[in-house]
């Protein structure tokens, strides 16, 4: 009898080391940039929040009281911040490969935004457009190009 | 850069996903060094050194040297050995 469970007792032991070997590790490269992912996006997603309360809350919230109005940009900035560092950290954590495709990706979004801005400022400062030029334009310009040339890098290298 | 991982791979009957695992990259990075479409970086080509016990120029190799291993070096030496 003690030799049947001390048999089934090694064969549980052995055919769980053999899957804990096929499965990736948890702290494993896939699991570690899933995990960044998954708090960038959350991160993104409460500074976005911080965004419309700067923008709306004045005028819907609190009847453009200054120190509202102070305390919700001072929100929004140390959202900013650690946004940023979270980012940051994400592209930290990237291996050689995907941190070349973000370089890339983060090179064409920057020309693109600096040649775009330049004429589309003239435009507006000699009223060639019919309508006021917004920073909310740039950021919209900065979106899609990142994201475009990300999708590009990623697929060049699949 | 021309490299046997693929070759280093297959003799151990490992999978991509199992080699990315073990240098901690993802599959696609492993497939796009295979493919040749992308070089590692010195860190991650002794990462691979280490884990199949061969010295980094086992594994990769200029396609610019010639048999004897000779590359620019040499021919500068001989080109200003007057």
């Amino acid at each position: 009898m003690a030799y049947v469970m001390s048999s089934l007792l090694y064969l549980q032991t052995m055919i769980g080391d053999i899957m804990n070997q096929l499965k990736p590790p948890e702290n494993g490269y896939e699991a570690r940039t899933r995990k960044n992912v998954i708090q960038l996006f959350r991160w993104t997603v409460a500074w976005g929040a911080t965004c419309a309360l700067v923008a709306f809350g004045p005028k819907f919230l609190w009847n453009k009281a200054v120190v509202f109005t102070l305390l919700a940009i001072g929100l929004n900035l140390c959202v900013g911040i650690r946004t940023i560092l979270i980012n940051k950290k994400y592209l930290d954590d990237l291996d050689d490969l995907q941190r070349k495709v973000q370089l890339n990706s983060f090179a064409i979004t920057v020309g693109v935004a600096i040649i775009a801005a330049v004429p589309y400022s003239v435009m507006d400062s000699y009223h060639i457009i019919p309508f006021h030029a917004d920073v909310a334009h740039l950021v919209a310009l900065i979106g899609l190009t990142y994201a475009a040339s990300n999708l590009y890098g990623t697929r060049r290298y699949r | 850069m021309k490299n046997r991982l693929k070759v280093l791979r297959a003799e151990r009957d490992w999978t991509q996903a199992q080699l990315a695992d073990a240098v901690d990259v993802s599959r696609q990075t492993i497939n796009a060094i295979e493919t040749g479409k992308f070089d590692p970086s010195l860190p991650l080509a002794f990462r691979f050194a280490r884990l199949f016990g061969l010295r980094i120029e086992e594994i990769f190799h200029d396609p610019t040297l010639d048999k004897d291993g000779n590359g620019l070096g040499t021919k500068i030496r001989k080109d200003t050995s007057v």
